[in-house]
């Protein structure tokens, strides 16, 4: 089974590898925080979840860590050395799907590719592997408005994918997709994005959903309070696959609720 | 010389400008939506527009003089007279923006407005006046510069041996020139300049918060009014907007598909009285519409008959001459146009992404485009002429002249549009961008001229429309330093200058025929079919939210 041979896999000797952010607080004024304090890093073949009320910075949080976004205090590190701009190592899957109208499936895709000046042939090829990945082979030349909205986040997760990243950060993406397509894809995703044919090293997941984050997280980080800081740090020790019917399951969600209403760490 | 007056003057020249801007936004509202419903509508009213931007007010006098200087008379006579002429100059944009704003409206915002059933005005008040804000304010500055540039020739004008006038920073400029009071042009174009950049920072500020307000996810942040209780007011119905969009973009995806059979059942039953209002208002508009066609269709039947066969055969032997000039001046234009795209889509780019580079520059870009360049353009041939008669050839020295006239009369209709279609752009999309490293070439080819697609063909348009405007006064124009003229070898605009000045008034007719003809057909070809293929693909906003 692919997900316990990537959680086999996993390595728990730390090294300089990953992305860190040190001490991140932004604001939309110097003076008027959002956030504070904020300290992670990511570790081979793991995904980690942000979870916090709605508001405290989560989704720009994640930007920041992409230096998509600059944070007004704080550094962020990419296999141990500082970035400053955002780079194709570091890719982001939007909330609000984003795919261009005017380009068909497999252009999308290719987007990503661009920076690497490869032929086109071999553009080409990669495009298509990943959209085979992601289950979208046969859709190359459809248009996203031909599409339904799981098959448009798959393409973006595709793009996504092509430009070999080692971290994907994942800003709620399955927020705008039906309950059983949230749901299939969810299953899909972990095996996705640690699929050996990916470069993935690790990913970052924002949601909102703690059944979500549970399923699908290594370890969740908890933000909460005005400004937020990071009020917990928690490893996920259930099995894959994780049932929803599992009472650990349940436990791990009921604490994080409870963090997540109070403020205090549980 | 009064400076008072000159003050006042300007103030007037700009409540003039800003009331008949008012006016053409909101007629062309109206117009849009009546365009967007009827396909009929849509095919007269595109080139409709088409030839009548590429009309030079200058060839509006005759009617001016006819219907309301004759009709109405007197004072006010004159006056609506200049407003028309300045309604000339900032309408045809303006109705063309939002034409192509309510052109682009996303397909599943306007399917739940059928879904709940909204009227005509509930839908233009939540959807399609919100929707065009960003594009609409987008042409108010070329609206201004052009009412500006226009502002000598339409405040006062000359018809045979009259001159009429209205007052206005205009008309103080004409007469300045005519007794050589070169202090008192100055002191007004001195006016002019705080006048136009009051005006123009006022427009930047209101076109970063319609972008910011209007545009779906843009990088803008939204400001909220001062505390002041009209600001309050005023906020209150942009957020009542906002929101409103913002439901329809969110509720789109929620929304139930039309059920046509559910629909046919209701219908059948008791008409509302709003919907019998509004097939009221429908119909009497048509009808207006259908007589004023009829009116011009008769009356230029009647004009026709009135010319003698021996005209008609002296007019189709120059036929070929005048299509010949016919695209000498398209050349030109096409030279004028590419070199205002180029300039559009580096500086205008530049200014779009770089907020201090806005700050410093765009004002001086929109303050150059907003001075009346017939005012001040003798002054750079008098700089100009020695050093380009010393190494170039005539022709080519006066090729270079009409060229700058052309490009200083319509630069900015793309400029302007392509500048807030870039800002427009979703967040998310300069993330993809950014987040893959697409460099300037890439992004522009990928993302940013398709996503710009719909503002940059209004910008293309208004720009191909305008550049005769420069060109018309360029190619022919007696003593403009007073001892030299500048006049080209072979031009349209020049053909029509010429026989205006000599009282041939029939072959300035004849070759205006053809043009209008021409430009008909390029508005159906080019400005319909290029605004249809936008509509199909090339709507940014529905490459974010639409799931």
């Amino acid at each position: 089974m692919a997900t316990l041979s990537v959680s086999e896999n996993r390595g728990d000797a730390k090294s300089q590898s990953g992305l860190e952010g040190r001490d991140l607080a932004y604001g939309y004024t110097k003076t008027k925080l959002v956030f504070e304090h904020i300290n992670l890093k990511t570790s081979d073949n793991e995904l980690l979840a942000i979870v916090g009320p709605t508001g405290c910075g989560k989704s720009t949080l994640i930007r920041n860590l992409g230096c998509l976004v600059p944070a007004v205090h704080g550094q962020v590190f990419l296999d141990g050395t500082e970035i400053k701009k955002p780079s194709s190592k570091i890719s982001l899957i939007h909330q609000s799907i984003a795919t261009f109208p005017w380009m068909t499936t497999l252009e999308n895709v290719k987007l990503s590719l661009i920076c690497k000046k490869l032929p086109r042939e071999e553009a080409d090829r990669i495009a298509r592997e990943m959209l085979e990945l992601v289950g979208l082979n046969g859709y190359e030349d459809y248009y996203p408005k031909e599409m339904s909205g799981g098959m448009r986040q798959k393409i973006a997760i595709a793009r996504s994918l092509a430009a070999s990243p080692e971290i994907l950060l994942m800003d709620e993406p399955f927020v705008h997709l039906d309950e059983l397509t949230a749901t299939s894809m969810r299953k899909e995703i972990y095996q996705l994005v640690f699929n050996p044919e990916t470069s993935l090293k690790s990913a970052i997941l924002v949601s909102h959903n703690l059944n979500e984050v549970v399923e699908l997280a290594d370890r969740i980080y908890v933000m909460n309070g005005h400004p937020a800081t990071m009020i917990d740090e928690m490893r996920v020790n259930i099995p894959r696959p994780r049932s929803l019917r599992d009472p650990l399951f349940f436990d791990y969600v009921d604490k994080l609720h409870n963090e997540l209403s109070t403020g205090k760490k549980f | 010389m009064d400076v008072l007056t000159i003050a006042l003057a300007t103030v007037a020249t700009i409540g003039r400008i800003i009331g008949l801007i008012v006016l053409s936004v909101l007629s062309g509202w109206g117009l849009a939506y009546l365009a967007v419903k009827n396909r009929r509508f849509e095919n007269v009213y595109v080139p409709f527009i088409n030839v009548l931007e590429s009309i030079p007010v200058i060839a509006f006098l005759p009617i001016v003089l006819l219907v309301f200087i004759q009709g109405l008379g007197g004072v006010w006579g004159v006056e609506v007279a200049a407003d028309f002429l300045v309604f000339d100059a900032v309408s045809w944009n303006v109705w063309i923006g939002a034409y192509q704003a309510f052109k682009t409206v996303p397909e599943h915002l306007l399917e739940v407005s059928e879904n709940y059933r909204f009227g005509v005005a509930r839908t233009m008040w939540t959807l399609y006046i919100p929707h065009s804000i960003p594009r609409v304010t987008s042409n108010l500055f070329s609206s201004f510069a052009d009412a500006f540039f226009y502002i000598t020739v339409s405040e006062v004008f000359t018809v045979g041996v009259k001159t009429y006038q209205t007052f206005g920073i205009g008309t103080l400029i004409a007469n300045f020139v005519q007794q050589q009071n070169f202090l008192g042009v100055y002191y007004s174009l001195g006016f002019i300049a705080v006048g136009v950049v009051s005006v123009t920072i006022m427009l930047n500020m209101l076109s970063r918060r319609s972008v910011a307000k209007y545009g779906v996810d843009t990088a803008f942040e939204i400001k909220r009014s001062s505390h002041h209780w009209l600001g309050r007011r005023f906020r209150g119905a942009d957020v009542f907007r906002t929101r409103t969009l913002y439901l329809f973009q969110h509720a789109g995806k929620f929304a139930p598909l039309r059920h046509r059979g559910r629909f046919e059942r209701e219908s059948n039953g008791p008409k509302p009285l709003i919907h019998l209002l509004e097939v009221a208002v429908k119909s009497v508009v048509a009808c207006i519409i259908m007589a004023v066609f009829i009116y011009v269709i008769y009356s230029s039947l009647l004009l026709a008959f009135s010319v003698p066969q021996t005209q008609w055969r002296e007019f189709l032997a120059a036929t070929p001459y005048l299509l010949y000039s016919m695209g000498a001046d398209y050349l030109r234009v096409f030279a004028v146009t590419l070199a205002s795209l180029l300039l559009a889509i580096t500086v205008g780019y530049v200014l779009a992404t770089s907020h201090k580079a806005s700050l410093i520059f765009a004002p001086i870009v929109q303050a150059v485009s907003a001075f009346p360049a017939p005012a001040y353009f003798p002054l750079i041939f008098i700089a100009t002429f020695p050093l380009f008669s010393s190494f170039l050839p005539r022709g080519f020295s006066t090729e270079i002249y009409v060229f700058i006239l052309g490009f200083l009369s319509c630069f900015y209709y793309v400029f302007f549009d392509f500048w807030i279609g870039v800002q427009a752009i979703p967040t998310q999309f300069w993330e993809v961008m950014r987040n893959n490293e697409l460099g300037f070439r890439a992004r522009m080819r990928r993302i940013i001229l398709p996503a710009t697609f719909p503002y940059l063909i209004t910008g293309i348009s208004s720009t191909i429309n305008s550049a005769w405007a420069g060109i018309e006064i360029g190619e022919f124009w007696p003593n403009i330093d007073g001892t030299h003229s500048l006049e080209v070898r072979d031009g349209m605009m020049k053909y029509i200058g010429v026989n205006m000045s000599q009282g041939q008034v029939g072959n300035a007719a004849w070759v205006s025929f053809l043009f209008a003809i021409v430009v008909a057909i390029y508005g159906l070809v080019f400005t319909r079919n290029l605004m249809d293929l936008a509509r199909k693909k090339y709507v940014v906003e529905e490459g974010v939210y639409a799931t």
